[in-house]
């Protein structure tokens, strides 16, 4: 196709989410099928839920293909595609609950007096979502036991963990402030290695060292033993270097003697390595450094230390070392911890290694972001690479202080899961970047960035069974158009799958959509009616209180009923109608099948020959019956003439003469009402009508003497 | 990540997917529809669970039915003859499709048919070849037996006029898919025919006052000759306050913001917020996600496009998904 770029891959990189910059010519993703090939004369489209499109591609008639196939393609991954389907659900999981704690939290008014800042909520909260994302131990950790290993290779961190942790630093920790290059040195320990893949840096060099490391015998005469040494003091990696310092050969008993001055000096320079000033509150155990909390004691401690280097420096002892390497190696250092800026350029690699040394040694008390920003500029320039990684382009957007870049690497990059969560600390630590993203847009239909993006997310969750559910919790923060995206995903869900439904019902009813949960009922109310599951129908419908399709299916009860009203096939019916009359708020009709049902049972108890008080009973039913508006027509004559036995009761008449006219009134409204049309017939054996008739007579003669 | 779901019957001419993604129907060139299930919410594995002969030809478009109706879809075949069928268990027997409907009341050939309103009372809008528009409204709510022909009109502004020798190729009608129940029903509705007047997508309104359909805007601009339409559809509002829907014409896909509030004139503001050129000829189809964010559109260049705004309001083509090989 001209003018595209065909794309060979995956559809990771393929983002939904809307961005300010580009309007490059799109990329072409390919439809891979596995029994039809093109060319298609027909492709035919649908949404799934949440992000889902299906496509049906439509082949030419032939005897041996099938005759299309359907592709279904999941458009972006929320987490930009780095972690697997199952830890990713994982963490999407895991980060609902620090997520609706923190929304809560910022909705009680008590958050923003009570006795915490708002940023320690966010830290929290930070803290927790960052535990999920994977173990933070520091993969340049020198372990103990073995003297040959001073890389502890431990599992590779994501980028989305580095990510995270830059995020935190920069917006949320309001306490890192104040030593933020060390911070950032942290930073790189834990993540150097994610640079490796496309280029060289110092911890792939240490990576390759190591494994040479077990074949060296004398590790002091190998270049690039002291090229590995150098590059790790730049980065601050002190404890590695201390370590590989003391696998020089004068340590060894057997050459103590004769190399004791070589000994000396590197023993003073891994002294003065451990005892290098840190600007911080403190240290992992395993650091080495001296913790200085305030800048004038850091700066006094600094100075001394400072002294210390250049006196060694000048020393007359290197003109006795006899080992060149070793006098050049550690010379070299000392140019590193004098802050010489050819040296740190020389035994750096990436730009960031680069700049977290000129924290260390040139500019420690660099503050600001502008300065900052200043600084990496200059060390991009120095170290210019080909490849850019995304972390990159994340660090230099902070450090330039424009949140559209943020926002455009977050989401572009580390994909929606990142970017909804971490506008969190974004907001919390940018009043720029808080105005940008909660600023309503006109051309985004009236909602606000920080909305769009959670939409998004929510939209994503939705397109998997296994996390639909927790995409409600997104959308209710969202305040203008959560509960229109929240409506049209309960819409979409399979509710004749019966644990769907109860979850369905149970999310609507949490967020006042109870309209939404009728629907829903309706939905599976028909659902079951048409599949022959009755009883679940009229429960559903009653739920639904679908007053219409609920009077629909009691006028098709009362033709069933009303066709064998005398026959044991009521029977059937009675289950159901006890169902129908549980609820208090039924439809008319279905209020006359539970009346009926009663009725029923207490003329049954008089046929079985008892006493008067249940004929009574029975005769009071009778009448509620008749009065009752909602009493078919095509009822009556069979309900008069099955109480035949009470209206011939021998020892009293049961219905008084008002009682009885009633009675004789239907029976003629009835003789007028089989002149209209739509006239329902109960089909009624005309001897039968006599019987009830001459009944009826009988009664109101007795019952007025009686009277 | 794509992923290949389902493999379609010999033959098949189109399908369409019911409202939960769960079951796909598709109509075939021997006038066969075939069913295909999953078995649980959480598969995506397909099989096809009932088939039936809807008619004696083939079966150019299938639509289902609102779920608060059953399960039923409405197939329209190669001679324009429009049927319903629907899905139902009787008594102990295993559930089976059955003909619900056949509308033999419409002399000239159906094009296409869309349901709508499902709130209150279903509506089925069928656009025919001599340029009518049938309503139906659905008498019972329960039985998929009872129609009743609520309105018939052409498709034109101009009430008065009326063009009897129109005689069109295809039809494209999209409902507005809002639920609540306080909207009037509206439906978007456009042509490719000889007559230019019945060809512009014109949006209809249910004037509930006067119990008649009336047609509350036109989309297309004023010096515009429209020669045809090849699709409408109106994006699912989540919260926006105007309306957005996408019609593609030979000029290419045009996006349309419609006012939510009628003018004095009873007429509703559009505004033609986009233009974009697209699929070389013929658009086939085109589909809102659930957000009304992303616009999806295939052609006859045989891929599918999806279309989206950013954030500056700018729409523009965001991607190609393409046929490997």
């Amino acid at each position: 196709m001209p003018g595209m770029t065909s794309d060979s891959g995956e559809f990771n990189s393929l983002s939904i989410v809307p961005h300010s910059v580009e309007t490059q010519t799109p990329r072409v993703y390919p439809l891979r099928t596995r029994r039809v090939a093109a060319p298609f004369p027909r492709l035919s489209i649908t949404w799934a839920r949440g992000n889902t499109l299906r496509v049906s591609l439509l082949q030419p008639g032939s005897e041996q293909n099938p005759g299309g196939e359907v592709v279904e393609v999941k458009l972006s991954n929320a987490d930009g595609a780095e972690i697997a389907d199952a830890q990713w659900r994982r963490i999407a999981y895991g980060s609902v609950h620090p997520y609706a704690l923190l929304q809560s939290r910022k909705n009680s008014v008590d958050a923003y007096h009570g006795d915490k800042d708002w940023w320690e909520h966010v830290m929290e909260y930070s803290k927790e979502i960052n535990s999920l994302l994977g173990d933070s131990k520091s993969s340049v950790t020198p372990t103990i036991e073995d003297p040959k290993t001073v890389l502890n290779i431990v599992e590779e961190p994501t980028s989305l963990k580095a990510a995270w942790e830059l995020m935190e630093l920069f917006y949320a920790d309001k306490q890192s402030w104040t030593w933020i290059p060390e911070r950032l040195l942290d930073w790189l320990a834990d993540f150097d290695c994610l640079f490796s893949a496309t280029q060289s840096t110092v911890h792939a060099r240490l990576v390759v060292f190591q494994k040479e490391l077990v074949t060296i015998q004398t590790v002091e005469n190998v270049p690039d033993y002291w090229e590995v040494i150098s590059s790790a003091l730049a980065v601050g990696w002190l404890d590695v270097v201390v370590k590989l310092l003391r696998l020089h050969g004068s340590y060894q008993l057997d050459q103590l003697g004769s190399r004791e001055l070589e000994n000396g000096l590197v023993e003073a320079v891994a002294v003065l390595i451990s005892q290098m000033p840190r600007l911080r509150p403190d240290l992992p155990e395993e650091n080495l450094g001296e913790c200085y909390n305030t800048k004038p004691e850091f700066m006094k401690a600094w100075e001394k230390w400072r002294a210390q280097i250049t006196k060694l420096d000048c020393s007359s002892y290197w003109l006795q070392c006899d080992h060149q390497q070793t006098r050049v190696g550690l010379k070299n250092m000392l140019q590193i911890m004098l802050g010489n800026a050819n040296t740190l350029s020389n035994v750096t690699y990436h730009w960031i290694e680069l700049y977290i040394s000129h924290f260390l040694y040139i500019r420690p008390f660099t503050t600001g972001l502008e300065s900052m920003f200043t600084l990496a500029q200059k060390c991009m320039h120095l170290k210019p690479i080909s490849n850019h990684h995304k972390l990159m382009g994340l660090l230099v957007g902070i450090l330039e202080e424009n949140t559209e870049v943020i926002l455009a690497e977050c989401s572009r990059s580390f994909g929606p899961w990142m970017i909804t969560h971490a506008i969190e600390l974004l907001t919390a630590g940018s009043t720029q970047a808080e105005i940008l993203l909660h600023d309503e847009q006109s051309k985004l239909g009236g909602i606000c960035i920080e909305e769009l993006h959670r939409l998004i997310y929510a939209q994503i969750l939705s397109s998997h069974a296994l996390t639909w559910n927790i995409a409600p919790i997104y959308l209710t923060s969202c305040s203008k158009q959560g509960l229109g995206l929240l409506e049209n995903l309960l819409y979409k869900q399979p509710v004749h799958h019966h644990q769907v439904l109860l979850k369905s019902i149970e999310i609507c009813r949490l967020n006042g959509l109870d309209y939404v949960g009728h629907d829903i009922m309706k939905i599976a109310g028909v659902h079951y009616w048409k599949h022959g599951k009755k009883g679940s129908a009229v429960f559903w419908l009653q739920q639904a209180q679908d007053e219409v399709r609920l009077n629909r299916i009691a006028k098709h009860l009362f033709d069933f009923v009303g066709k064998s009203v005398s026959d044991e096939s009521f029977k059937q019916w009675e289950g159901m109608i006890e169902l129908l009359g549980t609820e208090s708020k039924t439809a008319g009709g279905l209020e006359f099948l539970k009346k009926y049902r009663d009725f029923r049972r207490s003329l049954q108890q008089v046929q079985e020959g008892t006493t008067i008080d249940e004929a009574r009973k029975a005769a009071e039913a009778l009448v509620s019956l008749m009065r009752n508006p909602s009493t078919p027509q095509q009822f009556w004559l069979h309900i008069i003439h099955d109480s035949l036995k009470l209206l011939n009761w021998k020892e009293c008449p049961l219905l008084n003469v008002s009682q009885t006219n009633l009675l004789l009134n239907k029976l003629q409204e009835l003789s007028f009402a089989r002149l209209l049309p739509g006239f329902v017939d109960a089909d009624f054996p005309p001897e039968a009508l006599k019987c009830v008739r001459l009944a009826l007579a009988t009664n109101l003669g007795r019952s007025i003497l009686d009277e | 990540m794509d992923k290949s779901i389902l493999i379609l019957d010999k033959g098949t001419r189109c399908t369409a997917w019911n409202y939960s993604g769960q079951r796909l129907v598709a109509g075939l060139d021997d006038g066969t529809v075939v069913i295909y299930d999953s078995t649980d919410p959480a598969s995506s594995t397909f099989i096809s669970t009932s088939r039936f002969k809807a008619r004696e030809s083939s079966i150019t478009k299938v639509v289902w039915v609102p779920p608060e109706y059953g399960d039923a879809v409405a197939c329209i075949s190669d001679d324009g003859k429009l049927s319903l069928w629907e899905e139902v268990t009787e008594d102990t027997e295993e559930h089976h499709w059955k003909m619900r409907k056949c509308f033999d009341g419409i002399t000239s050939q159906v094009l296409d048919v869309q349901f709508g309103d499902g709130q209150t009372c279903l509506k089925l809008v069928a656009a025919c070849s001599d340029g009518q528009v049938k309503i139906y409204e659905l008498l019972d709510t329960l039985e998929l037996e009872k129609w009743q022909l609520q309105a018939e009109f052409q498709n034109v502004i101009d009430l008065v006029s009326k063009f009897g020798n129109a005689t069109c190729v295809s039809a494209t009608i999209s409902w507005n898919p809002q639920r609540s129940e306080g909207r009037q029903s509206s439906f978007v509705l456009g042509y490719s025919s000889n007559t230019p007047a019945l060809n512009s997508p014109k949006v209809w309104e249910f004037d509930l006052d006067h119990q008649r359909w009336l047609p509350v805007a036109e989309l297309s601009l004023p010096d515009d000759q429209v020669d045809e339409v090849y699709a409408v559809s109106w994006a699912p509002n989540i919260g926006r306050p105007y309306e957005l829907i996408a019609v593609a014409t030979q000029q290419g896909i045009s996006i349309w913001h419609l006012g939510s509030n009628p003018e004095p004139d009873g007429r509703l503001s559009t505004q033609n917020v986009a233009m974009l050129s697209s699929h070389d000829s013929e658009v086939w189809e085109m589909e809102w996600d659930m957000s009304g964010m992303t616009l999806a559109t295939t052609g006859s260049d045989c891929v599918v496009r999806l279309w989206q705004s950013n954030l500056n309001g700018v729409w523009h083509e965001q991607a190609v998904l393409a046929p490997a090989g």
